[in-house]
């Protein structure tokens, strides 16, 4: 299969999911009841001023009219503004995802860094010692409460330690950040040689990493443990021990086998992974795309909430399409189903 | 066949039943140890959630207001919060709400999700396909930001926590009892028994049913580990059970503005309650996947 077929395919799989996708958000803020317009308005509103925020905000149409506007206006990249401010949803949203994005991208890599050697190592002796020990590691890390670790980790490394600086977001307040070029400020201070900047950067960002690769690597753990037990009894292998292969190859092997489902599962865990991230932002005061979402969901702000949850949403189908694309390049043979 | 040897073969069977059963039971101990060591974390928080009366030294909600903040102590051991109520009472008495939110709600899912399988399973075609892509469709969204959204939007109240929880977390189970549905969809018990004229709803739930429901019921612990877990969540951050309610996720809530001062006992108890119980359901979860699935067990 070629490569352009291999993107028609995909995409013209994706349409009908986010399709789907659109309809869940929509009906997301809609099958509580809840009416914002009485917030908006205020005590003191006339029935007439109720009526023109109602028509204002589109909310006197049927419900499948309100969803075929909602529809259009994503499809042209509108997501609204926001009820609560007036800012528009999608500029909000634009200067956070970096934020965000920065914080995902180290705490999975090293979450997946720790993760996948330690997996593959317990599975290379199942109920040996290191795999007992890890398997129960790796429950307890299923088991931690985020946003508790992540205020267990400020306790002990900002109060009573005072190695880390305070939870105050991405900077320290008496550092001015480096003109933005890609909106990661740790980036941004290197590449304007900024250093101050780059330091702030960096030790703002140790504690929340940490937790998001403690939180993350629990699963890899437990997942990379059961793939690579299931190619260890697969034929090829047993055919690789059967020749005499010495167990180094033999180990290789295992490994090239269990990328693909390793690399697939890793993706799938990173739609789990922002929703948990969001917690970690807001104890940190992180101020990303996750803190602006769980915002926006705890003061009712309807638009907003749509926009963060399908932005998330787009964002895991996006994932998804990487990673599938990836594995077509490691492993052509692999029919895309 | 006479009479005696039918009552010779009832007698066969050297166990009574209840040593049987007793046996089986037994079983889990020696086959996974650290799902017994679940079971045993997990029954220590029944008994703190059903005695709780007896055992909390002071009222979880009263406030010593001339005690607020008070480091543990004697009188309090696991010190007071920032409304002078006192931790320890608080931490115990959260056990009810831990079982209180997360059996409802996977009964709830079991409840929804087990039919809509058996269905979805059975009877295949454009039904079956729309529920899968429902289901593919929630799946790309985080379950704790669904979670919250919907709850959030739907009204804050502890009933509805555990209705959205239920609801949100029954595809779950629709999809483990569907992959088995199939399975057996065309095997001979089945045909046999829409041959003799069983109605479908007789073939899904007295045929289909005691044969398709082992995967769904080894997945339990694990989910109530997830209820507990999300419903924890949301307290902690405001959305479904409110501050002085003696809940875990609330009281870490309570907490958090107390860690970077130093009272940390306000957070920290309440969090390590949490995550004991969370681990106990799942240590025990994963030991009851183990028994049921002989596949996961040899592969060990």
């Amino acid at each position: 299969m070629t490569f352009q077929r291999f993107l028609l395919r995909r995409a013209l799989m994706v349409i009908p999911l986010m399709i789907g996708v659109v309809f869940i958000t929509f009906m997301l803020v809609r099958i509580g009841g809840l009416d914002p317009v009485g917030r908006l308005a205020g005590p003191t509103a006339t029935q007439a001023e109720f009526d023109s925020i109602r028509n204002n905000l589109g909310l006197d149409q049927p419900l499948w009219k309100q969803f075929s506007i909602y529809l259009g206006n994503v499809v042209r990249g509108d997501l609204g503004e926001s009820w609560l401010s007036n800012r528009s949803v999608l500029t909000d949203i634009k200067e956070r995802a970096v934020i965000s994005l920065e914080l995902l991208f180290w705490g999975v890599g090293i979450g997946a860094l720790v993760g996948v050697p330690v997996g593959l190592r317990a599975a290379f002796r199942p109920n040996g010692r290191f795999d007992q020990f890890t398997r129960v590691l790796s429950l307890f890390g299923f088991s931690i409460p985020t946003y508790w670790l992540a205020l267990v980790m400020i306790f002990v490394f900002f109060y009573l330690l005072g190695w880390s600086p305070p939870a105050i977001g991405r900077m320290s307040l008496l550092v001015t950040p480096p003109d933005m070029i890609t909106g990661s400020y740790l980036i941004d201070g290197v590449l304007t040689a900024r250093w101050d900047a780059a330091q702030s950067a960096a030790s703002q960002l140790i504690l929340p990493v940490i937790c998001l690769a403690i939180v993350s690597a629990a699963p890899i753990i437990k997942q990379t443990r059961a793939i690579a037990i299931e190619v260890l009894s697969s034929d090829t292998v047993r055919y690789a021990h059967a020749c005499g292969l010495p167990e180094r190859n033999v180990r290789k092997l295992v490994l090239r086998n269990s990328a693909v489902p390793i690399l697939t599962y890793i993706g799938t865990e990173v739609t789990g992974l922002v929703g948990t991230m969001s917690l970690i932002e807001y104890v940190f005061a992180w101020g990303g795309l996750g803190q602006y979402g769980l915002n926006a969901i705890i003061s009712g702000d309807f638009t907003a909430v749509q926009g963060y949850v399908l932005v998330l949403a787009v964002f895991s189908v996006l994932v998804f399409i990487v990673i599938d694309f990836v594995v077509y390049l490691i492993e052509p043979r692999s029919e895309l189903s | 066949m006479s009479d005696a040897t039918q009552t010779e073969l009832a007698n066969a069977n050297p166990l009574p039943v209840r040593a049987r059963v007793w046996n089986r039971f037994a079983g889990i101990f020696w086959l996974s140890p650290t799902g017994a060591i679940g079971l045993f974390i997990i029954l220590f928080f029944a008994l703190l959630a059903i005695f709780s009366a007896w055992l909390i030294p002071h009222d979880p909600i009263a406030a010593y207001t001339d005690k607020v903040l008070h480091p543990p102590s004697a009188e309090f051991w696991f010190g007071t919060d920032g409304n002078g109520m006192d931790v320890f009472s608080r931490v115990i008495y959260g056990a009810k709400f831990g079982f209180g939110i997360a059996i409802p709600a996977v009964i709830l899912s079991l409840v929804i999700g087990i039919p809509v399988g058996l269905i979805a399973g059975y009877r295949g075609g454009l039904l079956d396909e729309v529920l899968m892509r429902f289901v593919d469709g929630l799946r790309v969204f985080p379950s704790i930001i669904l979670a919250l959204a919907v709850v959030a939007a739907t009204g804050q109240s502890l009933l509805n926590v555990i209705l959205v929880l239920g609801f949100l977390d029954s595809p779950v189970f629709a999809r483990v009892v569907r992959a088995e549905v199939l399975g057996l969809r065309s095997s001979n018990f089945v045909e046999s028994a829409v041959a003799a004229g069983n109605p479908t709803w007789r073939i899904l739930f007295v045929h289909l049913l005691p044969n398709a429901i082992q995967g769904a019921m080894a997945q339990t612990a694990v989910r109530a580990a997830w209820a507990v877990r999300i419903s924890a969540t949301l307290a902690f951050l405001g959305v479904g059970i409110q501050a002085p309610t003696p809940e875990w996720g609330a009281m870490i809530r309570q907490g958090a503005e107390y860690m970077v001062s130093g009272q940390w006992w306000v957070a920290l108890y309440p969090g390590l309650a949490l995550i004991l119980l969370v681990f106990g359901l799942n240590l025990f979860g994963d030991g009851l996947q183990d028994l049921m699935d002989p596949r996961r067990r040899s592969a060990k």
